[in-house]
Formats: C-alpha cells, sequence, structure tokens
C-alpha cells in the first residue's frame, strides 16, 4: 500500500501548484498510471478519496487517471503487441516468452484545473 | 492493506521536492488549467541519485535485499558476515515496521547496523536511507564500510518501487514460498540484477522446481543473476559470496564519477 505515500506526495506538490496559481481550490487532477508502474490503480484512488477529504484544497477535486498502453517487443522475432492491460504471457506470432516492454513505468501528475 | 490510515506517511518524506509549473496555462471562465508533466517519484528518485553519488565517493558498494517476511534475508546477513566479515566491513541498515530485533542480531555479529523502523509503512524511500546511512556512519566501525547492506521491509510488492540508491538490488525467494514468486510479484524481478533462491536445504521437502522457477524470472527480466543455495547448510554458498567479492573489487576500483 506503497499508494498512499505517493497520494501525499501528490497533494503536496498540489499545495504548491496552488500557491503559485493563486488558486483556492483544486477542481479536477489528471494522473497517467502505466500500467508497469507498481502502482494499483483502485488503491491509488482509494487514498486519494480519503487524504482528499481531510484537506480543504482538494475535498471536491475529480481524479482522473490516463493509462497509457504498453509496447511488448518480442525479443526472438522482434513482433510487438501494445495494450494497456496485463503483460502477455508470451508472443502471438512465434510463442517466445521473453518480451521486452517499453514506457509503462510512469506515474506522472499530467494537469491539474484549480480556481 | 498496511499503512491504510496514511498517519504514518508524513514522516518519511521529509524532502518533497515541489514541482513548478512551467506548463503553460489556459483558463475557462474562473478555473484555470496548468499541464505540469512531472513524475510523482521524481522526489525520490533525484535523493537516491545523491545517496548514490555519496556511495561512490566514499567507494562504498550498496546492496538493497527485497523478499517476503521470512525468505531468510537476515539469516542470510548472519552466515555472510560470519564468513566474509573479516576480509571486507560491512554495515547494515535494517528496515521493519516495528523492533529493532533485526538489528540486534546484526550488531551481535560485531558489524554497524542500525534500525529504521517505518511505523506502518511498507517499504524504504531514498531520504530514510539518507538519514539511517548518517546515523549507521557515528556507529562504531561505520565510519569505514566496504559494503552497505540494505535489508528492506519484508514485502514483495511495495519496495521495488522505490530506488534507495543502490548499486544492485537483490530479490530473495526461499523454497517453502513456492516457484511461482516471479510471475506474482514481476516488478521485484524486472527491478533486480539478482535473485537468490534461498534455503535450498529444504528442496527435498518441497515442491520447489528451481529450473522452472529460474526460467520464469529470466523471461521477465534475462539479465538476472540467479543463484541457488543454503545458507545455514553452506551448500552453494561460495557463489553468492564471491559474487560480493567480486562486487566490492569492482566498485572499489572505479573512480568516483
Amino acid at each position: 500500500m506503497h499508494e498512499i505515500s505517493l497520494v501525499q506526495g501528490l497533494l503536496d506538490q498540489l499545495h504548491s501548484i496552488a500557491r503559485e496559481n493563486n488558486a483556492k481550490q483544486v477542481l479536477r487532477v489528471t494522473m497517467i498510471i502505466g500500467p508497469l508502474s507498481g502502482v494499483v490503480v483502485e488503491s491509488f484512488e482509494f487514498g486519494f478519496d480519503i487524504l482528499s477529504r481531510q484537506d480543504d484544497l482538494v475535498r471536491d477535486a475529480k481524479l482522473e487517471i490516463i493509462i497509457p498502453e504498453v509496447t511488448y517487443r518480442c525479443s526472438n522475432c522482434g513482433q510487438e503487441e501494445v495494450t494497456s492491460r496485463a503483460r502477455p504471457a508470451q508472443c502471438a506470432k512465434c510463442g517466445d516468452r521473453i518480451l521486452i516492454a517499453t514506457q509503462g513505468d510512469d506515474l506522472i501528475l499530467r494537469q491539474v484545473e484549480m480556481e | 492493506m498496511c499503512d491504510v490510515c496514511g498517519c504514518h506517511t508524513h514522516s518519511h518524506g521529509d524532502k518533497h521536492d515541489h514541482s513548478h509549473s512551467h506548463g503553460h496555462s489556459h483558463s475557462h471562465d474562473e478555473s484555470v488549467i496548468v499541464d505540469i508533466n512531472r513524475s510523482l517519484f521524481a522526489a525520490n528518485d533525484a535523493m537516491a541519485r545523491s545517496n548514490r553519488e555519496h556511495f561512490d565517493t566514499e567507494k562504498i558498494v550498496a546492496i538493497n535485499l527485497i523478499s517476503s517476511p521470512g525468505s531468510g534475508k537476515t539469516t542470510l546477513l548472519e552466515h555472510t558476515i560470519d564468513r566474509i566479515g573479516k576480509e571486507i566491513n560491512i554495515g547494515v541498515i535494517e528496515g521493519d515496521i516495528e523492533t529493532d530485533r533485526d538489528a540486534a542480531r546484526i550488531r551481535a555479529k560485531g558489524v554497524p547496523a542500525i534500525q529504521l523502523t517505518t511505523g506502518g509503512a511498507c517499504h524504504l524511500d531514498a531520504s530514510m536511507i539518507h538519514r539511517g546511512f548518517h546515523q549507521l556512519q557515528k556507529e562504531p566501525g561505520g565510519d569505514k564500510i566496504d559494503l552497505l547492506v540494505i535489508e528492506n521491509v519484508g514485502n514483495l510488492v511495495c519496495p521495488a518501487t522505490f530506488d534507495l540508491g543502490e548499486h544492485r538490488r537483490v530479490v530473495l525467494v526461499s523454497v517453502p514460498e513456492g516457484p511461482d514468486k516471479p510471475a506474482k510479484y514481476p516488478k521485484a524481478f524486472t527491478t533486480s540484477q539478482v535473485f537468490l533462491i534461498t534455503k535450498t536445504d529444504l528442496l527435498p521437502y518441497f515442491d520447489f522446481p528451481v529450473p522452472e522457477a529460474t526460467r520464469e524470472a529470466l523471461e521477465l527480466n534475462p539479465s538476472l543473476e540467479v543463484m541457488a543455495f543454503s545458507a545455514t547448510s553452506g551448500e552453494g554458498f561460495d557463489i553468492w559470496l564471491d559474487y560480493l567479492r567480486d562486487l566490492v573489487k569492482t566498485v572499489r576500483g572505479k573512480q568516483p564519477a
């Protein structure tokens, strides 16, 4: 459940972003959570729900989550599979099981809407 | 779920990097939309880099041990100290949710050790290691460490996400846990350089096909170095000790960046 600490880090960032923009309220937070980031989306949402309730600045903020696609390249035949779902067990073309992932391990604060 | 109320998570993040919104903004009525595009891992990663640079300057090799609770991390350390503690100066940072029992076990071997108790948090982070290392340096023998071993909180999930500034990440699975850990907890294996299969003296009593576990781990991460041994019986243990000897030699021979 390291998601709670990550949400706490997010709230700290939101406070400083709001200060810089003279905003009193955060309306919307857009996050990019890669499928290989080690972050469970439901736990992140749960943590955001709990911690934002105790925080006037973000109490009514809407959390939007974008899950990007990951490209898995077969180490044997080079076949690529692009998916935002779970890691494929094997190459769809040759059946090899060593697939190299590119991207997908990001956890990024993309955009903030505030007033 | 551990740490679910979040009440302790403030304590270990005292150095949050605050983001600056350089992105362009546009207004809709009274609200403003600002592009940030900043990783939430950035603060920890920056602290981890600074830890690693510090270790390099002091010519210290740092390894981060990750496993489920009870895989034998502390026992591995005790036997490693018994075998090579006279030729390599070892220092240990122990991470646990509560108690300093593990640090006490290591100190009993005459090696400098400190305990970080996370008070509920499920992993160590780079700023805890920064503080812990300075504390360790004040312990007797803490000023001449060659090999720093960080024993992470027993957990195969959360620690995999946090770089501590280590040079090598080592993941352990013990024979009684079963061979399917790589498939179930891939991130611990994709981010590690070494995979240790421990307690091999128990192989006659458990269904643990070593080749299958090895193959599944290598499918996730083809560059993993895999070693299987029993620290208590000593069978196969020399491979691990030689690995550590080489690692210390390599890093100590390297000029600091």
